[in-house]
C-alpha cells in the first residue's frame, strides 16, 4: 500500500477539507474526515485503488461523540476516523460497495444506536430478541433506543409433517 | 415441489456451538437460508471496559477455547505498542512456539469434525488421537491444554529448557508421521473426495467482497497470510511457505489446513533450533499513556484485528474485537444455496466455524 | 402336548426370541469392539448393549404432539414380530425349525416389512427430521433391493431350490455358492449394508444432517424395541447369507456343525465390521446412484450367468 498516493487521491477527491493524518502503532495510517466523507473515500479506495479489504469497524463513546473508525487493509493499515453527534447519529452505509461490511455496521448499530442509511438488512446482530435496555456500548444512558428489533420466525410444529 | 423449512440450531449435532439456520428446502436442495447468531454474546468487550489492562489479558483469552493463545498475543502486542516496551526475544520465540502448537491444535480439531460430520468417524478419531500430541505439549508447557495463560504484558511467563526442547522436537516427528498418514487416506479416499469436492465454493471475487481472510480466502487462491505480510512475534525471522489453493471448494479447505499444519511443524522446529537466550518479560507499567493502536495477528482461522484506546488510567477506553470467524460467516447464506441438504455439515464444517470468536 | 411345548420352546427360546436376543446383543458387541479397535480405541465392555437395552426400557417415552400415538407405538412391535417370524425359516447350524418349498421368497418379503415401518415411522412422528429421513429411508430402500433381491436368487436358481434348509443343505455335497458366483456374495453383503442402515449407507439416520432421521422422536420403550429390530435383524441377515452362500453349517470335516457355521457368522459379521470403519457416508443421490448404474447392473449380469450355467 502506497499511503502517499492514497493521501494524494483523498486530498483530490476532498479539496474543501482538511484531512487530519496521523501515523500510529502498529503499522497504521489514521485519517480523520467528515461523516460526509467517508462513502466517497470508500468508493476512491475501492473503484480508483482496489483497496477492498476492510478488516473491521469501530464504533466508540467517546464521552462528547460517537466515533466510527473503518480499519482498511492493504500490507499496512489505513483508517478511517469519523464523528457523529451522540443524538440520533447515522452515516452512509458502505454495504453496495464492501459486501462484507453487512456485520461489521449490524454491529455497531446494535451495540451504540448509529443508523446507517441504506443498510439492507438492518437487523440485531448479537442481542438477544427481549433486549430493551440501552445500547450496551454507550458511555451513560442516552435517549437513542438499540437497533431495530425483527426477531426470527421459528418453525411451529406440525409445519414439516404435511 | 412443496417447501419445507429445516431448522438448523441453535442446538444440532452438526454444530459444536449455538448458531441459527434457518433453510427452506425444495426436496433436497435449499433454496434460501437466514443466519441468525449471538446466541454466546457476553459482552467481552464491555467487559474489558471495566477491568483494567492485565485482568483483560485473561479475559481476551477467554474469548475462544481453540484460539486462546492468538488473542492474548495480539492483545499484548497492542498494549506493548501503547507502552512503547520492547519485549526480549526469547519471549517473542516463546509466544510464536506457541502460536504455532495452537494452529496445529486447531486445525487437527477442524479435520476431525469435518470428517465426523460427513460421517467419516474413523478420521475423526485418528485426527483427535493425534491432536492429544499436542496437548500435551501444550499442558508440559504451560500448565493448560487449551487456556494457557502464557501471555503477560511484555513477555511471556513461561520458559523451557534443553531437555523439554528435544522432547518437543520427539513428538513432533512423531506427529508428523501421523499427519502425512492422514494426509495421503484424505487424498486418495474416494468417499471423502465425493462428499467435498465442489462443496461449498467461493470464488475469489466472492473472498474479495466479502473480505473473508484465512485458509478459507487461501483455499480460494487468495494469497494473504499477515505472518508473511505484517510479520509480528518472531515470524520475521522465520522462513515458511504460504499455502494456497486454486479450487475454493470444501476439498481445496481440507488441503490448505492439512499442508499448513505441516508447515507450522516445520516453524515449531526453527524456533526451538534457534531459540536465543535472554529474559522473559520486560517490566510493564500498570497505567498506559492515552493513545491508539490496531493490533493484527493471524489466527488459525484468519486476520484478527484488535483496536485498543487507552485514556491514560488503568483501564483500556475501548477494546475491540473483530475475530475472522465474521467474515466466513457472511459467506454462509451464498455458500449454502443450491446445495444439497445431505451437503450442509460439510459446507458449515469447511468454513472452521468459531461461534464463540464471532459472538464474543 | 409335546408339539406344543416344542413349537413354544422353538419360539421363545431356540431358536426364537431367546436365542435371537442372545445373538443380537453379542453380535453388536463383536461390532462395536472390533471398530472401535480399527479406530484406535477400546470399546464396550461385553454387557454393554445390555446396558443400553435395560437403560432405554427405563426411560420415559414421549412423542410430539401430532404424531399418531397409537401407530408409533404399534410400528416397531410389528417389525420385531416379522424379524422374529422370518427367522423361524432360517436354519441355525444345521438346525431347521420350519421349511417348505417357497420360503425364502417369505423370508425376503417378510425382512422388507421393518424397512416399510421405518418410513412410516418418520412419516408419522411429524417432525422435520424424522419425515426427510423417511424419504431418504424410502431412496435408500430401492437402490439397494432391488441388487439385492437379484443376488439372493442365485443361489436358489442354481440349486432348482426355493427353500433355504435345502440350499443349505445341497452346498455340503456339491460346492460353496459363495465359490460359483463370488460376485452375487459380494452384491449380497453390499446389499445387507443397505438394508441394515450401517455406514457407509447410514444415510436415513445420518447424525450430523437430520438428528436421528426417522427415530428421531423416538424414546424409551419404542426406541429399545427398534434398536433391538436392528440388531435381530442384522442377526437374521447374517444366518441367511451364510445358508445361501457359505454352506450352513457344512464344511465335510468331523467337526460340530454349530462351531462351523458360528466361524461363518463370525467371518460376516467381520467384513461388515471393517466395512463400517472405511469409508465415509454417502449422500443418498450418490448411493441412488450408486445403486442404479453399478450394483444393478452387475446383479442382473451375475443372474444371467447362473441362468446360462444353470441351463446350459
Amino acid at each position: 500500500m502506497n499511503v502517499d498516493l492514497i493521501l494524494e487521491a483523498l486530498r483530490k477527491t476532498f479539496p474543501a477539507e482538511t484531512i487530519e493524518v496521523r501515523a500510529m502503532p502498529v503499522n497504521e495510517t489514521f485519517v480523520t474526515l467528515p461523516p460526509a466523507c467517508i462513502r466517497p473515500a470508500a468508493q476512491v479506495l475501492v473503484e480508483q485503488l482496489n483497496l477492498r479489504h476492510l478488516s473491521a469497524i469501530t464504533g466508540q463513546d467517546t464521552g462528547s461523540e460517537i466515533e466510527l473508525l473503518y480499519h482498511f487493509w492493504d500490507g499496512r493499515g489505513l483508517t478511517l476516523r469519523a464523528s457523529l453527534p451522540r443524538e440520533e447519529p447515522h452515516i452512509a452505509t458502505l454495504t453496495d460497495l464492501i459486501p462484507g461490511a453487512a456485520f461489521y455496521e449490524r454491529e455497531v448499530c446494535e451495540m451504540l444506536g448509529v443508523t446507517f442509511e441504506g443498510h439492507p438488512d438492518p437487523r440485531a446482530l448479537l442481542l438477544p430478541d427481549d433486549w430493551d435496555g440501552e445500547a450496551p456500548l454507550r458511555q451513560q444512558p442516552s435517549p437513542t433506543p438499540a437497533a431495530p428489533r425483527h426477531p426470527l420466525p421459528l418453525p411451529t410444529l406440525g409445519e414439516g409433517g404435511g | 415441489m412443496t417447501r419445507m423449512t429445516i431448522p438448523i440450531g441453535p442446538q444440532h449435532p452438526a454444530l459444536k456451538e449455538p448458531l441459527s439456520f434457518l433453510l427452506t428446502v425444495e426436496g433436497e436442495r435449499i433454496v434460501e437460508s437466514v443466519l441468525r447468531m449471538g446466541y454466546v454474546h457476553r459482552g467481552i468487550e464491555r467487559i474489558c471496559q471495566n477491568r483494567n489492562y492485565v485482568q483483560n489479558v485473561h479475559v481476551v483469552e477467554r474469548v475462544c477455547g481453540i484460539c486462546s493463545h492468538i488473542h492474548t498475543t495480539t492483545y499484548c502486542q497492542g498494549v506493548e505498542a501503547l507502552l512503547g516496551l520492547e519485549v526480549p526475544p526469547r519471549a517473542l520465540c516463546l509466544r510464536t512456539l506457541l502460536c504455532e502448537l495452537e494452529r496445529i491444535h486447531s486445525h487437527l480439531l477442524w479435520m476431525g469434525v469435518l470428517a465426523e460430520l460427513i460421517g467419516f468417524t474413523t478420521i475423526f478419531m485418528y485426527a483427535w488421537r493425534d491432536r492429544e500430541i499436542v496437548l500435551d505439549i501444550m499442558e508440559e508447557l504451560s500448565g493448560g491444554r487449551v487456556a494457557h495463560a502464557v501471555n503477560v504484558i511484555g513477555g511471556v511467563r513461561i520458559d523451557l529448557d534443553a531437555e523439554m526442547s528435544h522432547s518437543i522436537l520427539v513428538r513432533l516427528d512423531e506427529l508428523e508421521r501421523q499427519i502425512e498418514t492422514l494426509l495421503g487416506v484424505i487424498q486418495h479416499e474416494r468417499t471423502f473426495r465425493a462428499r467435498t469436492r465442489g462443496v461449498g465454493h467461493l470464488s475469489a471475487e466472492q473472498v474479495r467482497r466479502y473480505c473473508v481472510v484465512g485458509p478459507t480466502a487461501r483455499a480460494s487462491g487468495v494469497d494473504v497470510d499477515l505472518r508473511r505480510d505484517a510479520p509480528y512475534a518472531a515470524y520475521d525471522q522465520l522462513d515458511f511457505r504460504v499455502i494456497t489453493a486454486e479450487e475454493g471448494d470444501v476439498w481445496a479447505r481440507t488441503m490448505v489446513r492439512l499442508l499448513e499444519t505441516i508447515e507450522s511443524l516445520h516453524l515449531c522446529r526453527q524456533l526451538l533450533a534457534e531459540l536465543p537466550q535472554g529474559a522473559l518479560t520486560v517490566r510493564a507499567p500498570r497505567r498506559v499513556p492515552p493513545g491508539e493502536v490496531v493490533s493484527r495477528g493471524e489466527a488459525p482461522r484468519g486476520e484478527l484485528v484488535y483496536y485498543i484506546r487507552s485514556d491514560g488510567s488503568d483501564k483500556p477506553a475501548r477494546v475491540k474485537i473483530r475475530t475472522p470467524t465474521l467474515t466466513t460467516l457472511i459467506t454462509l447464506p451464498d455458500q449454502l444455496r443450491d446445495v444439497n441438504t445431505a451437503d450442509v455439515p460439510a459446507v458449515l464444517a469447511g468454513v472452521d466455524l468459531c461461534i464463540a470468536c464471532a459472538d464474543r | 402336548m409335546t408339539d406344543w411345548l416344542s413349537a413354544l420352546f422353538a419360539l421363545l427360546v431356540f431358536p426364537g426370541f431367546g436365542f435371537l436376543f442372545v445373538c443380537a446383543l453379542a453380535f453388536q458387541w463383536i461390532d462395536r469392539k472390533v471398530a472401535a479397535r480399527l479406530q484406535g480405541r477400546i470399546g464396550p465392555p461385553w454387557f454393554q448393549p445390555l446396558a443400553d437395552f435395560i437403560k432405554l426400557m427405563a426411560k420415559e417415552d414421549l412423542l410430539p404432539t401430532g404424531a399418531h400415538e397409537w401407530a408409533c407405538a404399534a410400528l416397531p412391535m410389528v417389525s420385531l414380530a416379522t424379524v422374529l417370524t422370518a427367522a423361524l425359516y432360517i436354519p441355525v447350524g444345521g438346525w431347521v425349525t420350519s421349511a417348505f418349498e417357497g420360503d425364502l421368497i417369505v423370508v425376503l418379503f417378510l425382512l422388507s416389512i421393518p424397512a416399510l415401518a421405518y418410513f412410516l415411522a418418520g412419516w408419522l412422528s411429524v417432525s422435520v427430521y424424522s419425515v426427510v429421513g423417511g424419504s431418504r429411508s424410502l431412496l435408500q430402500y430401492f437402490a439397494y433391493e432391488v441388487p439385492f433381491l437379484m443376488a439372493l436368487s442365485g443361489p436358489a436358481i442354481l440349486s432348482g431350490s426355493w427353500s433355504i434348509a435345502r440350499i443349505a443343505a445341497q452346498q455340503s455335497e456339491t460346492v460353496w455358492m459363495a465359490l460359483v458366483q463370488p460376485l452375487g456374495f459380494l452384491l449380497a453383503i453390499v446389499g445387507l449394508i443397505g438394508k441394515l442402515k450401517r455406514s457407509p449407507f447410514d444415510i436415513p439416520k445420518a447424525k450430523s444432517e437430520i438428528v436421528a432421521g426417522p427415530l428421531t422422536e423416538f424414546s424409551g420403550r419404542k426406541l429399545a424395541l427398534w434398536h433391538l429390530t436392528l440388531h435381530m435383524q442384522t442377526v437374521v441377515g447374517i444366518f441367511l447369507l451364510v445358508n445361501l452362500f457359505l454352506g450352513g453349517p457344512g464344511i465335510g470335516l468331523a467337526v460340530p456343525a454349530a462351531l462351523i457355521f458360528g466361524v461363518k457368522v463370525l467371518l460376516i459379521l467381520l467384513a461388515l465390521s471393517v466395512a463400517s470403519v472405511l469409508y465415509a457416508r454417502l449422500r443418498i443421490d450418490q448411493l441412488a446412484s450408486l445403486g442404479w448404474r453399478v450394483l444393478a447392473p452387475l446383479a442382473l449380469a451375475q443372474m444371467l450367468t447362473i441362468i446360462w450355467i444353470g441351463v446350459g
